[in-house]
C-alpha cells in the first residue's frame, strides 16, 4: 500500500488554510516527552488569578469549572490535519463538491419540482473544463454522478429556488453561457444582398447574392474564364437554373481552396443557400435538385502502412 | 554346353569371356587406340544458352525476356504537308445542316441596317473565294456546322458598317478619313471574326483589303529573312512572306487591281511597264520572291497615290480606300526568333515587313491617303505576354477615359520592368492631323441579349439545338457564356445539354 506522502507544496497549502486560526508554533525542544497522536493539551494560559490559587494550596477551595467557551477550543491540533475530510479520497475537492450538493438536495427536497424538460437549459461544465476546474483527475462516471445532482437541483421550480442553490449550481456553469444567445437565423441584409458560404472538398465558397440580370462574377473574373468547361459553369449555376432564376440574380463569389470540381460544386451549396434567404419558398425544388443537399465526403488520410488510403502494398514472397 | 577340353588333342581350351573384362565394371574407350590426333584437338562440345551458369561474374540475376519486336505499321503514312493541310483545312458548308429559310446576305444595305441587329447574315457565295483568298476564314470556328457561312450582325458590326458607308461615301467631311483600332476582348469574343466582317464589308465596297491572318508566321522564323544591305541598325526583308502578302492581295483584291493603271515611276523595277495595271504589278512579285518587297513598295505607293506622276496621267483612276487588318498584334511586340548578325535576337520592329504596318498606326503623317481602315487584332488563343503591349493598351484606356498623359493616374511601365522603349513609342498619343483619326481601343464583349436570341435562333434554324427558344433560355445560356462571350456560346449551342429544369412537385391528380 501506498504510504501517503504530503509534500511540500501541500503542506504549504494546509498552512494557508489554517491561517483563520492562531496556530501555536510547536518547538522542538519544549516539545513534551509524551506521545499525542492527534491532539495535545494545551496547559492554560497562566492568569494572574490562577498564581496565587497555586500558591493557596492549603486553601481547598472547590470551585465549579468555568463555563465551556466553544468559540475558543482548548485542545489544537499538534500536526497539520487537512481541511477537508476527504484528503486521503484521491479527489478530496471533487467529494466536497458532491458533499455539498447532496447536503443542498437533501435540504430543499421537499420543495416542489418541474419536469425535466421545463427546467432552465443549463451548460454545464464539460469533463474536461471541469477537471481543469477542480484540478483532478475526476473520472468520467463520478462526474456523470454529479451532473444527476446538478440536474436534480435545477429541477426545483425556478421561482422558488433558493439562493444558496442557484449560487450553488452557478459555480458549474461553463463561461460565456452559450445557450443564453439565441439563434437568429440569416436574413437578406439592408442591401438587398444575401451571404451564404459553401463546402465541396476542400474547396470553399462565398456567395453574395443580389437581384439583378444574371450576371456572375467569380473572384472578380467571368465565369468563362474560372471555368473553361461547360460542365463546371452548369454546376456552379445549378441551383439558378433548376429554379428559373439565373436572370433574376446577380452572383459575387469568392471561391478559394481545391480544383474546379470541388469549387463549382461549393458554388452551387453557397447559391442554394443565400438564394433560400431570398426565397424561402423554393427549399423543396432546390432540396430535390440537390443544390442544397451538404456533401461532408473529403479524401481520406492515408495511412502508415498503406500505400495510399487503405491501398496496402503489393503481397511479396521474399 | 561345349566341352572345355579339345576333343582332338584332349588339351584344356582357353575359355575368352574369363579374360576379358566385364563390360559393366569397366569404362568404354571412345577414342580409337590407333588414332593419332590428340584428344584435347577435338571439337569443343557446344555450351548450353540457356543455362544459369552461363552468367558472368557479376551479373545480374534477375529475369530477363527478350523485347518483342514493335510491329511494323504497314500502312503508308500521310503525304507530306497532308497532315497540316487536314489541321489548316477550313469547310465553309455543311450538307446536313438545314438551310435557313429567309436568311439575308451581307450586303451594302444590309451591313448598315440597325433593324437586323441580331440576326446572322449570309456571307455572299461570290466573295468566299476572296475571303479564303485573305485567309480571313480560320479553322475551328464552327464554319462546318452549318449550311452556309454567316455571321451575327452585332452592334459592333453595325458601327463598323456605317464605319465603312461613311469612308466611301460622298459626304466630304468622312470621305477619305482613316480610322485605326486596337482590337482586343477576351477569349471567344469574335476579334477574328470582326476582321472576317471588315474584310467582307471592304470587298462589297470594292475597297482593296491587305491581310496579315497570322502575325506570328512573321516572327516565328519558319520564313526567310535577308538583311537589306547598307542598313543601319540593320533592318531585315522576308521576301516569301512578302511575296504570300502580295499573293493574297492579288487573288483578293483582282477586280479593283485590274481596274487601276501604274501611274508613278518605281526605281529598280525594269519589267514595269507603264501600260500595266496594279494586278500586273503585284504579280510580278510572285514570281521572283527577291523583287517581292520593292513590287509591295511600289503596289503600296500606287495604291496610295493621289495623283498620277507627270507624264503618266493616261488613264488615271481614284484609288479606293484600303482596309488593312492584323491578327495577333502581341507577336509583333516580342522578340522574334531570328538572329542577327551578333547571335542576338531581331527586334521584330526590324523586319520591314513588320515596322511597314507598325508605321501605318501613326496618325502624324498622311498614310492612307485614298482614306482606309487599320484594324489590328490581339489574338488570347495565341498570346505571347508583352508587358509593354499591356501597358501601351493601359495608356489608350486612360487616354479614351480622359486621363491626361501628364496626369499622374496615367499608367507607366513599372520601373526595373524592363518595358520595350520601342513598343512603348507606338502607343504615344498622336495628334490628328487631316483625315487621319487617332489610334483607338476597341474592346469586343459579349452578345446583348437580344442578340444571343437571334444567334441561337439560327442554331434551331440550322437543326443543331431542339430546344424550344424563349427569353428564360435565352438568358441562361447568356449567363452561362460568361455574359454572351460569342465563342461560349457557339460551343453552347452545339453540345447537346441536359434540360434545366426539374419535373416540379406537383400535387396527385385522382
Amino acid at each position: 500500500m501506498a504510504r501517503h506522502a504530503p509534500n511540500g507544496i501541500v503542506q504549504a497549502m494546509q498552512l494557508l488554510r489554517l491561517q483563520g486560526t492562531p496556530y501555536r508554533r510547536v518547538i522542538p525542544s519544549l516539545r513534551p516527552t509524551a506521545r499525542f497522536y492527534a491532539t495535545e493539551t494545551e496547559p492554560q494560559t497562566p492568569s494572574t488569578e490562577a498564581l496565587p490559587e497555586q500558591t493557596a494550596e492549603p486553601q481547598l477551595e472547590v470551585r465549579p469549572a468555568p463555563e465551556i467557551n466553544f468559540a475558543k477550543f482548548q485542545q489544537r491540533p499538534a500536526r497539520i490535519v487537512p481541511a477537508s475530510r476527504a484528503y486521503f479520497s484521491g479527489n478530496p475537492r471533487f467529494i466536497d463538491h458532491v458533499l455539498n450538493l447532496e447536503h443542498l438536495q437533501q435540504k430543499y427536497a421537499s420543495l416542489p419540482q418541474v419536469p425535466a424538460g421545463e427546467a432552465p437549459r443549463m451548460a454545464w461544465f464539460k469533463l474536461a473544463q471541469f477537471r481543469d476546474f477542480v484540478g483532478e483527475a475526476v473520472p468520467v462516471k463520478k462526474y456523470r454522478s454529479l451532473l444527476k445532482l446538478l440536474q436534480q437541483l435545477n429541477r426545483i421550480e425556478p421561482g422558488i429556488a433558493p439562493q444558496e442553490v442557484r449560487t450553488a449550481i452557478s459555480v458549474f456553469l461553463r463561461p460565456g453561457n452559450p445557450y443564453a444567445k439565441e439563434h437568429t437565423p440569416r436574413e437578406v441584409d439592408e442591401n438587398g444582398c444575401a451571404r451564404a458560404k459553401g463546402k465541396r472538398k476542400t474547396s470553399t465558397a462565398v456567395v453574395q447574392l443580389v437581384e439583378g440580370e444574371g450576371e456572375v462574377l467569380v473572384n472578380g473574373r467571368s465565369i468563362v474564364d474560372v471555368f473553361p468547361r461547360v460542365d463546371d459553369r452548369e454546376k456552379a449555376l445549378w441551383a439558378l437554373r433548376s429554379t428559373e432564376r439565373i436572370d433574376k440574380y446577380n452572383v459575387w463569389v469568392r471561391v478559394h481552396g481545391g480544383g474546379s470540381t470541388g469549387q463549382a460544386e461549393a458554388i452551387t451549396l453557397a447559391i442554394g443557400r443565400a438564394l433560400m434567404l431570398h426565397e424561402p419558398g423554393l427549399k423543396p425544388v432546390l432540396r430535390k435538385a440537390g443544390a442544397i443537399t451538404v456533401d461532408a465526403r473529403r479524401v481520406e488520410r492515408k495511412k502508415p502502412g498503406h500505400v495510399k488510403a487503405r491501398k496496402m502494398p503489393t503481397w511479396v514472397k521474399r | 554346353m561345349a566341352s572345355p577340353w579339345c576333343w582332338s588333342c584332349l588339351s584344356p581350351l582357353r575359355t575368352p569371356r574369363a579374360i576379358l573384362p566385364s563390360s559393366t565394371t569397366t569404362t568404354r574407350i571412345t577414342t580409337a587406340g590407333f588414332h593419332s590426333t590428340a584428344v584435347q584437338y577435338a571439337m569443343p562440345a557446344k555450351k548450353n544458352k540457356n543455362s544459369i551458369t552461363q552468367l558472368k561474374y557479376r551479373q545480374g540475376q534477375t529475369l530477363r525476356r527478350k523485347k518483342k519486336k514493335a510491329t511494323e505499321n504497314r500502312a503508308r503514312p500521310p503525304a507530306i504537308g497532308e497532315r497540316k493541310a487536314m489541321r489548316k483545312r477550313i469547310v465553309l458548308s455543311n450538307p446536313n445542316a438545314l438551310e435557313v429559310e429567309g436568311m439575308q446576305e451581307l450586303s451594302p444595305e444590309t451591313m448598315i441596317d440597325n433593324r437586323l441587329r441580331g440576326s446572322v447574315l449570309g456571307l455572299p457565295v461570290t466573295m468566299l473565294d476572296q475571303l479564303r483568298a485573305v485567309q480571313a476564314f480560320k479553322p475551328r470556328q464552327g464554319w462546318n456546322i452549318f449550311r452556309r457561312p454567316g455571321t451575327v450582325l452585332r452592334r459592333d458590326a453595325l458601327e463598323l458598317g456605317q464605319l465603312f458607308e461613311k469612308i466611301s461615301g460622298d459626304d466630304p467631311a468622312e470621305k477619305g478619313k482613316v480610322v485605326r483600332k486596337i482590337i482586343t476582348g477576351p477569349k471567344g469574343s469574335g476579334k477574328t471574326v470582326h476582321l472576317l466582317q471588315a474584310a467582307a464589308m471592304g470587298f462589297l465596297k470594292n475597297w482593296v483589303v491587305i491581310t496579315v491572318p497570322d502575325a506570328y508566321e512573321l516572327v516565328s522564323g519558319t520564313t526567310s529573312y535577308s538583311p537589306i544591305e547598307g542598313s543601319n541598325p540593320p533592318q531585315y526583308v522576308q521576301p516569301n512572306a512578302t511575296s504570300a502578302l502580295l499573293k493574297r492581295t492579288v487573288e483578293a483584291n483582282s477586280k479593283v487591281l485590274e481596274s487601276l493603271k501604274v501611274s508613278q515611276k518605281h526605281a529598280g523595277l525594269e519589267n514595269l511597264k507603264p501600260t500595266m495595271t496594279l494586278k500586273d504589278l503585284a504579280q510580278l512579285g510572285l514570281g521572283d520572291a527577291a523583287l517581292s518587297w520593292p513590287v509591295f513598295q511600289a503596289l503600296w505607293a500606287e495604291l496610295t497615290a493621289t495623283s498620277p506622276a507627270p507624264g503618266m496621267e493616261n488613264g488615271f483612276q481614284s484609288r479606293p480606300p484600303t482596309l488593312v487588318t492584323v491578327d495577333g498584334l502581341s507577336h509583333w511586340m516580342t522578340k522574334t526568333a531570328y538572329r542577327a548578325e551578333d547571335y542576338s535576337f531581331v527586334h521584330p520592329h526590324d523586319l520591314v515587313f513588320v515596322q511597314h504596318f507598325l508605321s501605318l498606326l501613326k496618325s502624324d503623317k498622311p498614310t492612307l491617303k485614298n482614306g482606309g481602315m487599320l484594324l489590328y487584332a490581339t489574338s488570347t488563343s495565341n498570346n505571347p505576354s508583352s508587358y509593354s503591349l499591356e501597358v501601351g493598351l493601359d495608356q489608350m484606356i486612360a487616354r479614351q477615359d480622359g486621363v491626361s498623359p501628364t496626369s499622374p493616374d496615367y499608367p507607366a511601365p513599372e520601373a526595373y520592368s524592363n518595358a520595350d522603349p520601342r513598343v512603348l513609342e507606338l502607343f504615344k498619343p498622336t495628334a490628328a492631323s487631316g483625315k487621319e483619326g487617332v489610334l483607338e481601343l476597341q474592346t469586343l464583349g459579349g452578345l446583348t441579349r437580344e442578340e444571343t436570341r437571334g444567334y441561337l435562333e439560327y442554331f434551331a434554324q440550322s437543326g443543331l439545338l431542339r430546344e424550344n427558344i424563349n427569353e428564360k433560355w435565352v438568358s441562361e445560356r447568356w449567363s452561362l457564356s460568361g455574359g454572351g462571350i460569342i465563342g461560349e456560346l457557339e460551343k453552347l449551342g452545339r453540345h447537346v445539354s441536359a434540360p434545366a429544369k426539374l419535373a416540379q412537385p406537383t400535387p396527385d391528380v385522382e
